[in-house]
């Protein structure tokens, strides 16, 4: 810029009017917040939410126990405990606990089952109010929603 | 007239610290004399931590130590792991691991800079940055499900593919960007205030910042052309066409000037990326239980906050035996106290802000 | 009108609007600076307490309220407790020299929409506004902390050195309109028939930035900003002591939007009152008129505050000492001797 274009610029306060520009700009742009709990922003397809076993179309669970996510975790919180029962096909697990404080969500035990049971729900909300809403067993593996919440404030008598 | 000296904390909880960051800094009225930092509060043990979990299991922890871009940091050791066990990544992954890193630059880059404004007054640019950095969030949120330890890389490749539908939405993204540089830039480059707090503050000269082991965007606002995308080329840097910024005085505001074109040298490279993604593979076969050969090997890459580098030692076994992180903000850290002498103790919290420092990083 | 109304409850009633029209305006400021850097900076706001969080400075003065008073043991018993109220009566005490409109014909009475009106108005105003000084250095002393004293003491030297440009560029308006009573400013205005903040622009640009860095705002907010190093005078204070200070540099804000309103933008005047065709502006009474220019210098500060970042304490001062002092006594030559010859 020329030296006279610099000298005018500052003495007309050319800078200090252009930033006032952007700001008023803004002001009367639309905002982007998403006022939540009133609007909740959907998550993405492959959101790590909460985890979930699943199970098939005749209701019977995908998880065969191989304990495949127990070994891939890197923070020890699966505990699982399998049983062939007498003419079953496959094992099934009678005992799989699973501590929330310790998940880092990280998706390595969704990757290594075979059998797809385990997946990442897209469940965000997770308060509770005491400390056993934290540790899942068998039955508060397949909840999710509103179960899921009752679950995890355990500690409180809230009546659903 | 003796010094009269006084001590001053700017203790671990403040507003301006990047995290929690402890120093002491010894005045002279108003002229900084020392400034030692004091560091360790964030320590968690991670390169312990790590002795004990496979190789796969160290990924995911990789992201809680620069959390403002947690994809470099998984890039940098999958890299290390890989160069170790001699793993060959097909091109197709090589690509989508830069779309991704790139993104990751980009992001970080506007959170720093918002950040820096923030603590020299400019409140609305740490906003505008945050809410420009929200594309790139959403679309890691897409691609892999996280948006802050993202996870994203794989040892071998990447987990997901990069469909029609999310390639359309990062290109949304990127062309979205110039428009929110642009305001970022009217608000503060040509501002007499910006200037007056940043031009000639916190100088370090070439030399010195080579000395100190200064590296990454504050070495270049020094001038030293020194990329490691550029000069030791990973993952199919060398097939792109990009510019490295350099910058003259090595002062605040170069820094930020050289953050703010860097931004722009991503979005090029995502963009070339994106339009020569070759078909293929996005992932090497893998063993489910790597065991990799016993060895070492140190790998760097270019983070966004600086030189990364893993050094991981192996014996043979499905655990490493020694990886040692050096973390670029530990280093550039050292380079504070030069910065610092001379100048007014107002201007520590903006040359603190130009240095970008995470303590994920430095603690470890 | 009995003796009584005229001589006791119109007074007293008259003290209390002077009391709570800034206290209003406080709570208006509040609101107002929240919301408006919000969604300047691109998001909401508080806009949950309350239809679009009018209630807001409620709940704030409600917390305020309730948080514990804290005082250290070595601090200054006396000076601690006195700082924020002198803080706050050098704000409030300037309010009853300020006119707000013309006087009101009530039947035979002529109520006056001020409390005082003085031949020497602006200068009290100026000499009342710098009393706020002694409260702060009391504030920053009696803290017995290092960083509230540096704090007290850059904002003292702050606020004294812009006095100066204040004090020459009043003078240039007291130039032209041959008087130094606010009311008589006003009507010279409106006989003049332009208002003194076009005919002397540089006037009222030096006054504004002046009065900007005399409140402490930004981006001369330095001594108080929250991200610096040293938190400023009013660190050690809490609960309703820290409001204390927090309204009174509102109130102090409303004062000098006030002054500027009257010295350069026609007090109550309302725009254009040659021109025929916007007679019926005249239909809304002055004080609204008043009311909606101060509102748009108080949209200034809270816009100026979500622009700029703080300008560093020696550029402050050098900014005041090298630049608005020799423009501002430039001026005030040139105003002088246009006065003289024309």
């Amino acid at each position: 810029m020329s030296r006279l274009g610099r000298f005018l610029r500052m003495v007309f306060l050319l800078d200090i009017l252009q930033g006032l520009w952007v700001t008023l700009r803004r002001y009367f742009s639309r905002k982007v917040t998403v006022q939540y709990p009133e609007q909740v922003k959907e998550p993405a397809p492959r959101f790590r939410g909460i985890l979930r076993l699943h199970r098939d179309d005749q209701g019977e669970p995908l998880c065969i126990a191989c304990k495949a996510c127990q070994r891939a975790c890197g923070t020890n919180c699966f505990d699982i405990e399998g049983k062939k029962e007498e003419g079953a096909k496959v094992m099934r697990p009678v005992k799989f606990d699973w501590k929330l404080d310790r998940c880092s969500f990280c998706g390595l035990c969704v990757e290594v089952c075979p059998t797809a049971a385990i997946r990442f729900s897209r469940e965000f909300r997770l308060t509770g109010v005491g400390k056993e809403g934290l540790f899942f067993h068998l039955p508060d593996m397949y909840r999710a929603g509103q179960d899921l919440q009752e679950h995890l404030c355990a500690g409180c008598r809230r009546p659903q | 007239m003796a010094l009269r000296e006084i001590d001053l904390n700017m203790g671990p909880q403040h507003p301006s610290t990047h995290g929690v960051l402890r120093l002491k800094l010894a005045v002279d009225n108003e002229v900084v004399l020392r400034v030692v930092p004091v560091i360790g509060y964030l320590h968690r043990g991670m390169e312990k931590l790590w002795e004990n979990l496979t190789y796969t299991q160290v990924v995911p922890l990789t992201d809680r130590l620069d959390y403002i871009a947690a994809l470099s940091n998984n890039l940098g050791y999958v890299l290390a792991v890989e160069k170790l066990a001699g793993i060959e990544v097909p091109r197709r992954a090589r690509y989508i691991r830069i779309v991704l890193a790139e993104l990751q630059r980009l992001a970080s880059h506007l959170a720093g800079l918002g950040f820096m404004a923030n603590d020299i007054g400019a409140m609305s640019v740490l906003l505008y940055g945050f809410e420009a950095r929200e594309g790139v969030l959403d679309i890691f949120e897409e691609y892999c499900g996280a948006r802050l330890t993202v996870h994203g890389i794989r040892i071998g490749g990447v987990p997901h593919d990069l469909d029609g539908a999310l390639v359309a939405r990062i290109r949304m993204v990127i062309d979205g960007i110039p428009k929110r540089l642009a305001e970022i830039r009217t608000l503060l480059d040509e501002n007499r205030i910006w200037k007056g707090r940043t031009v000639g503050v916190g100088v370090i000269g070439a030399g010195d910042a080579v000395d100190y082991g200064l590296t990454g965007p504050s070495l270049r606002a020094s001038g030293v052309p020194w990329d490691i995308r550029k000069d030791i080329p990973y993952s199919s840097y060398d097939e792109f066409d990009f510019d490295v910024p350099l910058g003259r005085n090595g002062d605040v505001y170069d820094r930020y000037f050289i953050r703010l074109e860097e931004i722009t040298q991503s979005i090029r490279i995502v963009r070339q990326a994106l339009d020569g993604l070759p078909a293929g593979e996005i992932s090497a076969k893998v063993p489910r239980v790597l065991k990799v050969p016993p060895g070492e090997v140190f790998h760097t890459i270019e983070a966004p906050k600086g030189v990364l580098g893993f050094y991981v030692k192996s014996n043979g076994t499905d655990k490493p035996e020694r990886v040692k992180m050096k973390s670029p903000s530990f280093i550039n850290l050292q380079s504070l106290e030069h910065m610092c002498k001379g100048n007014l103790f107002s201007d520590v919290v903006g040359i603190l802000g130009s240095l970008d420092i995470v303590l994920g990083e430095i603690d470890k | 009108m009995t003796p009584f109304v005229a001589d006791f409850l119109i007074p007293v009633g008259k003290i209390a609007a002077v009391i709570l029209y800034p206290m209003l305006m406080v709570v208006v400021m509040i609101w107002l600076e929240r919301r408006v850097v919000a969604l300047m900076q691109g998001r909401l706001g508080p806009n949950r307490v309350g239809f679009q969080g009018i209630l807001q400075p409620v709940a704030d003065a409600v917390k305020l309220f309730f948080k514990e008073n804290i005082m250290q043991r070595q601090a200054d018993k006396f000076l601690f407790n006195i700082s924020p109220v002198l803080v706050m009566f050098s704000s409030l005490l300037a309010f009853c020299f300020v006119p707000l409109g013309e006087p009101i014909r009530i039947g035979s009475y002529t109520l006056t929409l001020w409390i005082a009106e003085s031949p020497v108005g602006l200068l009290i105003i100026l000499g009342l506004s710098s009393i706020s000084m002694f409260g702060v250095i009391f504030g920053g002393w009696a803290s017995n902390s290092k960083y509230p004293l540096m704090g007290a003491l850059r904002s003292v030297i702050q606020v004294l050195s812009y006095e100066i440009p204040v004090g020459l560029t009043v003078l240039t308006v007291a130039f032209i309109a041959r008087s130094m009573d606010l009311v008589e400013i006003v009507r010279r205005q409106e006989s003049s028939g332009v208002w003194y903040g076009f005919l002397m622009p540089v006037s009222f640009v030096v006054f504004w930035i002046s009065s900007v860095a005399e409140t402490n705002r930004a981006p001369f907010d330095l001594p108080e900003a929250e991200s610096e190093l040293v938190a400023g005078y009013h660190t050690e204070y809490s609960g309703m002591k820290f409001a204390y200070f927090y309204m009174a540099e509102y109130a102090h804000m409303v004062l000098v939007s006030s002054l500027v309103v009257i010295l350069f933008f026609g007090g109550w005047l309302p725009p254009f009152p040659g021109v025929k065709a916007l007679s019926f502006l005249h239909v809304v009474p002055g004080f609204v008129w008043y009311l909606v220019k101060i509102m748009f210098f108080l949209y200034l500060y809270v816009w100026i505050r979500a622009t700029f970042p703080r300008y560093r304490f020696d550029s402050l001062i050098r900014l005041v000492w090298k630049w608005l002092i020799p423009l501002s006594l430039v001026n005030l030559l040139a105003v002088a001797l246009v006065r003289y010859l024309l």
